[in-house]
C-alpha cells in the first residue's frame, strides 16, 4: 500500500526482488497470483488505462538506442498520444532539466551510462503520469544532474504527485523518501513511515540488522599488502 | 595457459546449453547435420580414390581446400558468425602477451566445431593419396597447414573488421559490402567459368582453374601432396612455400591488427544530428500508431539488421539473369521470389525491439495501434519496391503483358506476409544479434529455430495468397491478359484483407502475450 502523494523507498539487498515487484506493478510482468491496484484501476485488468497514470524507469533494459535523445522522447510523448504541439515543449524542458541539451542530437547508443539513465527518466516524466516508479534511477547519474532531478521529484509529490523509488543507497532514501518497505528473498520484512522503519537507528543499520549477513572483517590474509 | 582458456570456452558452451532445451535442441541438430555431411564427405572420398585417377583427386584436393580457406573467410558474415565466447577484448584484462593471445585464439578456432568439422574433412582427403606413401605423409603436415590457414585467416578477418570498422557505422557497412559481394559470388564465379577456354568440356575448365588456383594463397597447401604424388617435385616445393608464406604472413598481419584493436578500443562515433530534427517522428501524427510507424520507418532505414535483409531483394533478379539469362523463366518469376523475401523480413519483428520492448509495454499501447504502426513502416518501403522492381523487370524483358499478373502475384505475397507477420510476431520472438552487435557475432540456437518458423510462416503465406499465385502463373504462361488483370484485382483485395485480419488477430494476441514476449526476450542471453 504507497499512500497518493508519497515519496516511496524500496530497498534490498542483491536479488532480493526489487525489480521484479516494480515490473508486476507496472504491467510488465505478469503476476502468478495477486492484484496491482494504482487510482483505482486493476493494472492486469485493465492496462491500458493503468499504464496511462504510470511514468516507468525499468532498469536492465536496452532502450530504442538507434533513436537520438530528443526522437526518443518524442516517440515516448507520441506513444502516450499527448498533442504534438506540447510534446515539442515538453520535450525541450526535459532535456535542459537532465542537462541533455547538447546531447539532444547524439544517438542514445553514443550515451554515457549516466546520460542513457537521464534520458530515460525523462521519457518516464514525459507524459505527467500521476505515479512514478523508478527502477535505481541515479545510478551513474553524476551528483549534479542528481540533485537537480531530486528537486523536481519532490516538487512533484509536493504537488500530489507519487514516487516509488528502488535504491541501494541508505542514504539517499533516507534522504528523501517520506516512506520505505525493506524486502529480502522476495518478501516484506519492514514497511511504514522511513522514522517508523528505522525506529531511531539509521537506516543503515536498520538495514543490515534487518537483513542481516553483515560481517566484520579485514578480509582474506593473501589480499592484505603487508 | 590456452588449455585453460579451452577448459573455459568448453564450460560457457555446456553452460549455455543446459539453460535452454531449445539451444540443445539446435546444437543436436546442428551437431548431427554436421556429423552426416562429413558421412557423406568421407564416402564420397573413398569412392573418389578407388575408382578415379590422380588427375580427378588433385582437382578435388585443390578446389575443394581452397574453397574450404574462402569458406572460413566469409562465411561467418552470412551464416554462422564468429564464436565470441573467446575474443581479443575479453582476453585483454588479462596479463597475456600479444602472442599469447593470438595462440589462444588458433587453438580455440581450431577445437571449435566448425574447426574439428574442417579437421576431419581435411584428414579424410588422406584416402586419396594412399597408393602414393610418400605423398600420404607429406600430406598430414600440408593438411595441418591448410586448417591453420582458414582458422588464422578468419581470425584475421574478425579482427580486421573489429579494427577498420572502429565505430558502430564501420563495422556496419563492412557487413553489409561483404554479404552483398557473397550473393554476386555466383555470377561471379559463372562469369569466370566462361572466361576460361569456352570450347572446353566443365572438367577440362575446372582442371585449368584448379592449376591456377594451386599457385594461390587459397589451394597452394592442399596441391602439395597431389603434385608429389605425380612426380613433380619442383613444384611441389614452390608451392609448400607459397603456403608456408601464407600462414607467416597472416600470423604478422594478424599480430599487428590485434595490437592496433587492443591498444586503440574501438571509439565511439559521436554521430551527431541537428539537434531539434526529429526525422519521421516530426512527421507522422501523434498516438501509438504514428509513434510505432515513425520508429518502424527509422528502424527499416536506418537499422543494418533491416536494411541489410532489403539489400538482398534488388540482388535476386541478378542472380537469376545470370543464371538463367534474361529470356529465362526464373528472372520473369523474379518479382514473385522478391514478393517472398519481402514478406518474411517482419515476421519475428519484436525480436529486433529486444527488452526496448519495454517501452512499448509500458506505454499501454494497444496491440492493434502497434501491429498497423508496424505493418505501416515495413509497407512504406516494401510496396514500392515490390512494384518498381516488377516493372523494371517486366520493362527488360519486354513482355509487358505479363505485368497486371506479376504485380498481382507479388503484391498477393507481400501483403499476406504483412497480415501473417503481425501474428507471428506476436508469438515468435527468438535471439537476434543486438542492433549495435558486430556482423560477425553469431547467436547461438537462433539458425535452427529461424529455419522452423520461416518454413511454417512461409507456408501460411502462400496459402493466403494461393488464389492470387495461381491466377497470375496461369496468365503468364497462358498469355491470357484478362487473367492477369483478375489476378491483380484478387491480389490486392486477398492481401488488404489479409492484413486486416491479421492486424485485428495479431492485436489481440499481443495484448495477451505482450509481457511473456517480454520475459522471454529478457531471458535470451546477451
Amino acid at each position: 500500500m504507497v499512500p497518493t502523494g508519497s515519496f516511496y523507498g524500496l530497498v534490498g539487498p542483491n536479488g532480493a526482488g526489487k525489480t521484479t515487484t516494480l515490473s508486476m506493478a507496472t504491467g510488465l510482468l505478469r503476476p502468478d497470483a495477486g492484484t496491482v491496484w494504482v487510482h483505482g484501476v486493476d493494472v492486469w485488468a485493465d492496462p491500458v488505462a493503468a499504464k496511462a497514470m504510470i511514468g516507468n524507469l525499468a532498469d536492465g533494459v536496452r532502450l530504442f538506442d538507434r533513436l537520438t535523445g530528443e526522437q526518443l522522447i518524442t516517440y515516448t510523448a507520441m506513444m502516450f498520444g499527448l498533442p504534438r504541439e506540447e510534446i515539442a515543449a515538453r520535450t525541450a524542458d526535459l532535456l535542459t532539466l537532465m542537462d541533455l541539451r547538447e546531447a539532444a542530437g547524439t544517438i542514445v547508443a553514443d550515451y554515457s551510462a549516466g546520460m542513457t539513465k537521464k534520458v530515460a527518466l525523462a521519457c518516464a516524466l514525459v507524459h505527467a503520469p500521476r505515479l512514478l516508479v523508478l527502477d535505481e534511477p541515479f545510478e551513474s547519474v553524476d551528483p549534479v544532474s542528481a540533485a537537480n532531478i531530486e528537486d523536481v521529484l519532490r516538487g512533484y509529490t509536493a504537488s500530489g504527485g507519487t514516487v516509488i523509488v528502488s535504491s541501494h543507497s541508505m542514504d539517499l532514501v533516507q534522504r528523501m523518501c517520506d516512506h520505505v518497505a525493506v524486502i529480502a528473498a522476495g518478501s516484506v520484512l519492514a514497511a511504514g513511515t522511513v522514522d517508523e522503519v528505522r525506529a531511531g537507528e539509521t537506516l543503515q543499520d536498520r538495514f543490515v540488522s534487518l537483513v542481516g549477513g553483515r560481517h566484520v572483517s579485514e578480509g582474506p590474509q593473501w589480499l592484505r599488502q603487508s | 595457459m590456452v588449455a585453460t582458456v579451452l577448459k573455459l570456452r568448453y564450460r560457457v558452451l555446456g553452460n549455455t546449453l543446459s539453460r535452454s532445451v531449445w539451444q540443445l535442441i539446435g546444437f543436436i541438430a546442428g551437431a548431427l547435420w554436421a556429423v552426416s555431411v562429413l558421412g557423406m564427405l568421407v564416402i564420397g572420398l573413398v569412392a573418389l580414390s578407388i575408382f578415379q585417377g590422380l588427375e580427378v583427386a588433385r582437382v578435388v584436393s585443390v578446389l575443394g581446400g581452397a574453397l574450404l580457406v574462402l569458406g572460413w573467410i566469409i562465411a561467418p558474415v552470412l551464416v554462422a558468425g564468429v564464436d565470441t565466447t573467446v575474443d581479443a577484448p575479453r582476453l585483454a584484462p588479462f596479463p597475456l602477451s600479444t602472442r599469447q593471445i593470438m595462440q589462444v585464439l588458433t587453438a580455440t578456432g581450431i577445437t571449435g566445431i566448425p574447426g574439428i568439422a574442417t579437421g576431419i574433412a581435411a584428414l579424410a582427403t588422406i584416402v586419396l593419396w594412399l597408393r602414393w606413401p610418400i605423398a600420404a605423409v607429406v600430406a598430414l603436415p600440408c593438411i595441418a597447414l591448410g586448417v591453420l590457414t582458414c582458422v588464422v585467416a578468419t581470425r584475421f578477418m574478425a579482427t580486421l573488421s573489429a579494427g577498420l570498422g572502429q565505430g558502430r557505422r564501420g563495422r556496419e557497412v563492412i557487413g553489409t559490402i561483404v554479404l552483398a559481394l557473397l550473393i554476386l559470388s555466383g555470377p561471379i564465379v559463372t562469369s569466370v567459368l566462361s572466361l576460361v577456354d569456352r570450347g572446353a568440356d566443365l572438367g577440362v575448365r575446372f582442371t585449368q582453374i584448379a592449376v591456377a588456383v594451386s599457385w594461390t594463397p587459397l589451394g597452394a597447401a592442399w596441391a602439395v601432396p597431389g603434385d608429389i604424388a605425380a612426380g613433380e617435385w619442383l613444384p611441389a616445393l614452390l608451392k609448400l612455400l607459397i603456403a608456408l608464406a601464407t600462414v607467416a604472413l597472416l600470423w604478422v598481419l594478424w599480430h599487428r591488427a590485434l595490437e592496433a584493436s587492443i591498444t586503440s578500443p574501438p571509439r565511439r562515433s559521436a554521430a551527431k544530428a541537428r539537434a531539434g530534427s526529429l526525422g519521421w517522428f516530426g512527421r507522422m501524427p501523434t498516438g501509438g500508431v504514428g509513434a510505432t510507424w515513425a520508429r518502424s520507418l527509422t528502424s527499416w532505414l536506418h537499422d543494418p539488421r533491416y536494411s541489410r535483409q532489403l539489400l538482398i531483394v534488388p540482388l535476386l533478379p541478378i542472380v537469376f539473369a545470370f543464371a538463367g539469362g534474361i529470356d529465362g523463366g526464373l528472372f520473369l518469376l523474379s518479382p514473385l521470389l522478391i514478393a517472398l523475401m519481402l514478406a518474411i523480413v517482419g515476421y519475428t519483428d519484436i525480436s529486433y525491439d529486444g527488452t526496448a520492448f519495454t517501452a512499448v509495454l509500458a506505454a499501454g499501447v494497444r496491440g492493434r495501434a502497434d501491429r498497423l504502426g508496424r505493418t505501416l513502416g515495413a509497407a512504406v518501403i516494401g510496396i514500392p519496391i515490390t512494384v518498381v522492381l516488377t516493372i523494371v523487370v517486366v520493362a527488360i524483358t519486354g513482355r509487358g503483358e505479363t505485368l497486371p499478373a506479376l504485380l498481382g502475384g507479388a503484391l498477393g505475397i507481400v501483403l499476406a506476409g504483412y497480415g501473417v507477420s503481425a501474428v507471428s510476431s506476436a508469438l515468435i520472438v527468438m535471439p537476434v544479434a543486438g542492433p549495435g552487435d558486430s556482423p560477425f557475432k553469431s547467436v547461438p540456437g537462433q539458425s535452427f529455430l529461424t529455419s522452423l518458423s520461416v518454413f511454417a510462416v512461409w507456408g501460411v503465406c502462400i496459402v493466403v495468397s494461393a488464389p492470387a499465385l495461381v491466377i497470375a502463373l496461369i496468365s503468364v504462361f497462358t498469355g491470357q491478359a484478362l487473367l492477369g488483370w483478375i489476378a491483380l484485382a484478387v491480389g490486392v483485395v486477398v492481401g488488404i484483407a489479409a492484413v486486416v485480419v491479421g492486424i485485428v488477430v495479431g492485436g489481440r494476441t499481443l495484448d495477451r502475450t505482450g509481457p511473456d514476449l517480454l520475459a522471454r526476450m529478457k531471458a535470451f542471453p546477451r
